[in-house]
């Protein structure tokens, strides 16, 4: 299998002085076709962990390959090209334009990359189809409800088709019902479309549609998990046992 | 501990609000060039020379003039410095919520407006001392005023009035800001930051009919200006100002859906680039910017149309001079009795102005009645005439006196007398000669005279009038217009921040963003001009014909001079802007 994603030795530190270690020598990659997920409690790393590769964020060290070519170090200009061609983004908010409606916000993720304007209407439609917001095109983001939107920003993230889609907390803001709806198709996606997922989230459940987590403490990977062939819910009980031994070590503060 | 978080704030403001001091300095300067016009070289060189009347009223019209300035530069500095407090409420709100009391953080408030007010108001002063020097040598050389040696002088009164003038305001801005702050709610002020901007979705097939209907009346207001003319002030005048300000609000109204329509009906445009972007973002922002727009207009057409029109006028009444006293001096004398025999030349030299010693050419004759009636100058005087000035001038001056070629030999008598003459080397002591001499004139049944300096001086106090108070009210609504356009550019910066910080990672270069900016800051600044130069072309076509009467508008000078004014005032506020949101939009990708 083709690697996408290769870390190695990625460390991000904060302050002068005393340091602080956000990232710790984190080694990990990632396959054509996965679907990863990065666990951990709140400051263990993860956000930044994934600014360093989104390259919104540079590492202090180590070195970060998307598709054998390293990005570390990349010239802003490239770094914008890199972005726009190889990478596509869900976040937990300030996702949508609220002056363009969701077909426009699809859209431009396209004409920036200077696709042609015949071929844009057909790609996004289809894109919209198989995250099932064909019928809200049209409308702007304040119309939609929240699970609406994120889908839309799943579909403007993927309609690229990028090597390496990222996520953060994508299922942050949204009730049970639409954070499933939103899962399931990114689970579509990447058995339809093949699209490698790099998903970052500390709920358990977003994290069961995973194949492979990843649990971060205290900036270093503290232990990964494969899915194999279990079911969602045994998968599920597997990553609370985790997330209980994660937490385990810090009851005494408690 | 509060002053030294004061001082740090204000020398971040600094460096953040650029326009806010800018319009401060702008204002301040302004009004101390205009309240200083007793340094000017044109006024003291009137005043020097017996037009005293003149200057008098020219100041006092500046100091009328000067209130409703205040006026307006005190609504600009209010609504600047809410801008700026407005961008900082969540900072305010923090400090309250930390446990600061309301009369703490508005002292903060104070203590900062203070600070800033007093900085840029020194700014101003010192910009417009060397202003004012320099508007000085710009009329002494458009009126040819000789210029004895350069001085540099500062008007004390000036910089006093101008200081309290803007203390006054900055005391106004002080009060208003603590009470407002005194009002608000803290989950307002920690909630400002977030985009409140409504958003409806209007249709835009009512965008477009909105602007074809706004074109349709303004097409319906130059038509009746075009062939009603400017003069007429009748009911229908302000139908007509009143369809044309309507027509400009609905212009920029439909404008961008307009425009949004029109492309996305070209896909390959459409769909190029930041193209849908950049359009969608003019257009979510015109729906709250369009009233302001169509002020801007209409003010920025003040603006062009009083500096143009007064320096365009100044221009004209400096070629009637010539044509109103073609003479150095022109002197009538009317004799006590009809008939009597006077001489002219003799009395003068009398008087201690010999014509022959002070002039060349020059000529005394009577203008007669013959036996019939018939009013005339004698065939003999009026070849002197012709001999000195050239049939051309001769004829003029029969023209104007009425009067016709009488021949030699009759029996006349003299009903007036005139002198007239061009005087030969220095004028000025000429002048003062003559004046002396005309004062001592015994014998006469009365006289009347009028020489060219005179008349050049009278014109001249009339133009400085028109000029100086068209200069000052054009700069005050430009640099109004522009001000108001920068910070609502400024702020919408502000508000489209996360928008440029999504573009940012979605992979839009630095330079891609940057570029959308500048197109938006540009058609923001160049729309109300564009329509407002449009205006003022129909205006000045119309304008011209009722000046045509008078003189004729020398209209590529004051276009120069309108020209120049815009750009350096329109121009730099809008490079400011650029400027500002940029950065603006850098700290926050």
């Amino acid at each position: 299998m083709d690697q996408i994603l290769e870390v190695k030795g990625l460390c991000r530190n904060y302050g002068r002085g005393s340091i602080t270690h956000a990232v710790d020598h984190v080694d990990f990659s990632v396959e054509k076709g996965e679907f990863v997920g990065i666990m951990g409690p709140s400051g263990s790393g993860k956000t930044t962990l994934l600014n360093c590769i989104a390259t919104i964020d540079q590492p202090t060290s180590g070195s970060i390959r998307v598709e054998g070519k390293e990005i570390t170090g990349l010239k802003p200009k490239a770094l914008s090209r890199f972005r726009r061609e190889r990478l596509g983004f869900v976040f937990q908010d300030c996702n949508l334009l609220d002056t363009l409606t969701a077909f426009e916000n699809i859209a431009l993720a396209l004409t920036i990359r200077g696709t042609p304007a015949g071929q844009v209407e057909g790609l996004v439609k289809e894109t919209a189809g198989l995250l099932e917001i064909a019928d809200c095109l049209n409308k702007y983001p304040y119309q939609m409800s929240g699970g609406q939107q994120q889908r839309t920003a799943a579909a403007r993230a993927i309609v690229t088709r990028p090597a390496l889609v990222l996520a953060d907390e994508p299922t942050g803001a949204l009730d049970s019902k639409a954070a499933r709806l939103l899962l399931d198709r990114f689970e579509a996606l990447n058995t339809q479309l093949a699209a490698t997922i790099l998903m970052v989230t500390h709920d358990a459940f977003t994290a069961s549609y995973c194949h492979r987590i990843l649990f971060l403490r205290d900036g270093a990977v503290f232990t990964q998990l494969e899915r194999g062939s279990l079911s969602r819910r045994d998968f599920f009980r597997r990553i609370m046992d985790v997330v209980a031994a994660l937490g385990g070590d810090q009851s005494d503060v408690l | 501990m509060f002053s030294k978080l004061a001082v740090k704030n204000v020398g971040r403001s600094f460096r953040d609000y650029g326009v806010y001091f800018l319009t401060v300095a702008f204002g301040v300067c302004l009004f101390y060039v205009f309240n200083a016009l007793e340094t000017q070289t044109v006024l003291q060189y009137l005043s020097n020379h017996q037009r005293q009347n003149i200057v008098e009223s020219i100041k006092g019209l500046i100091g009328v003039l000067s209130v409703f300035v205040w006026v307006v530069l005190a609504f600009l500095i209010l609504y600047a410095s809410g801008f700026l407090v407005r961008r900082r409420s969540r900072e305010l709100g923090t400090y309250l919520l930390l446990g600061m009391e309301r009369r703490q953080v508005a002292g903060l408030l104070l203590a900062e407006t203070a600070v800033t007010a007093l900085i840029a108001l020194a700014a101003g002063l010192a910009l417009g001392v060397v202003l004012s020097q320099a508007l000085s040598v710009f009329t002494a050389g458009l009126f040819a005023v000789p210029q004895t040696t350069f001085q540099f002088s500062v008007s004390v009164p000036a910089l006093v009035r101008t200081a309290l003038a803007f203390v006054g305001i900055f005391l106004l801005v002080m009060v208003y800001h603590a009470l407002s702050l005194f009002r608000k709610r803290l989950i307002d002020l920690l909630r400002a930051n977030r985009s409140n901007q409504e958003l409806r979705a209007r249709g835009l097939g009512a965008s477009v009919a909105l602007f074809l209907g706004g074109c349709a009346l303004l097409g319906v207001a130059y038509a009746m200006l075009l062939v009603r003319g400017m003069l007429r002030v009748d009911p229908l005048f302000w139908v007509m100002i009143g369809l044309g300000s309507l027509g400009t609000l609905l212009f920029f109204r439909g404008l961008s859906g307009f425009l949004l329509r029109l492309c996305q009906g070209r896909k390959k445009l459409y769909y190029k680039g930041l193209n849908l972007f950049i359009l969608r973002q003019f257009n979510a922002s015109i729906n709250t910017t369009y009233r302001s727009m169509t002020v801007i207009c209409l003010m920025l057409l003040l603006a062009i149309g009083i500096t143009a029109t007064s320096v365009g006028l100044n221009n004209t009444v400096e070629r009637m001079t010539a044509e109103a006293q073609p003479w150095s001096v022109e002197l009538t004398v009317w004799p006590e009795e009809e008939g009597q025999a006077m001489d002219l030349p003799a009395a003068l030299e009398e008087g201690g102005f010999a014509p022959d010693q002070w002039c060349s050419p020059w000529a005394a004759f009577p203008l007669c009645r013959d036996s019939q009636g018939e009013f005339g100058i004698r065939a003999a005087d009026y070849a002197a005439l012709e001999s000195a000035w050239g049939t051309e001038r001769a004829q003029a001056f029969l023209m104007r006196q009425g009067a016709e070629i009488l021949p030699d030999g009759g029996a006349y008598t003299a009903v007036l007398w005139h002198f007239l003459a061009d005087y030969a080397g220095e004028p000025q002591g000429a002048e003062e000669a003559f004046l002396a001499a005309v004062s001592g004139l015994t014998d006469t049944g009365g006289y009347s005279y009028s020489t060219k300096q005179a008349t050049w001086m009278d014109l001249m106090g009339t133009k400085v009038l028109v000029l100086f108070i068209g200069l000052y009210l054009g700069v005050v609504f430009l640099v109004a217009s522009a001000a108001v356009l920068a910070l609502q550019q400024l702020s919408q910066a502000a508000d489209s921040a996360g928008r440029y910080q999504i573009l940012s990672r979605l992979g839009v270069s630095e330079k891609a963003r940057g570029r959308s900016v500048d197109v938006q800051v540009f058609l923001a600044f160049f729309l109300p001009l564009a329509l407002a130069l449009i205006h003022a072309v129909v205006g000045m076509t119309a304008a011209n014909e009722v000046i045509a009467q008078v003189g004729h508008v020398d209209v590529g000078a004051s276009g120069a001079v309108t020209a120049l004014l815009l750009v350096v005032v329109y121009g730099g506020y809008f490079l400011a802007t650029c400027w500002g949101s940029r950065r603006m939009l850098r700290a926050s990708a």
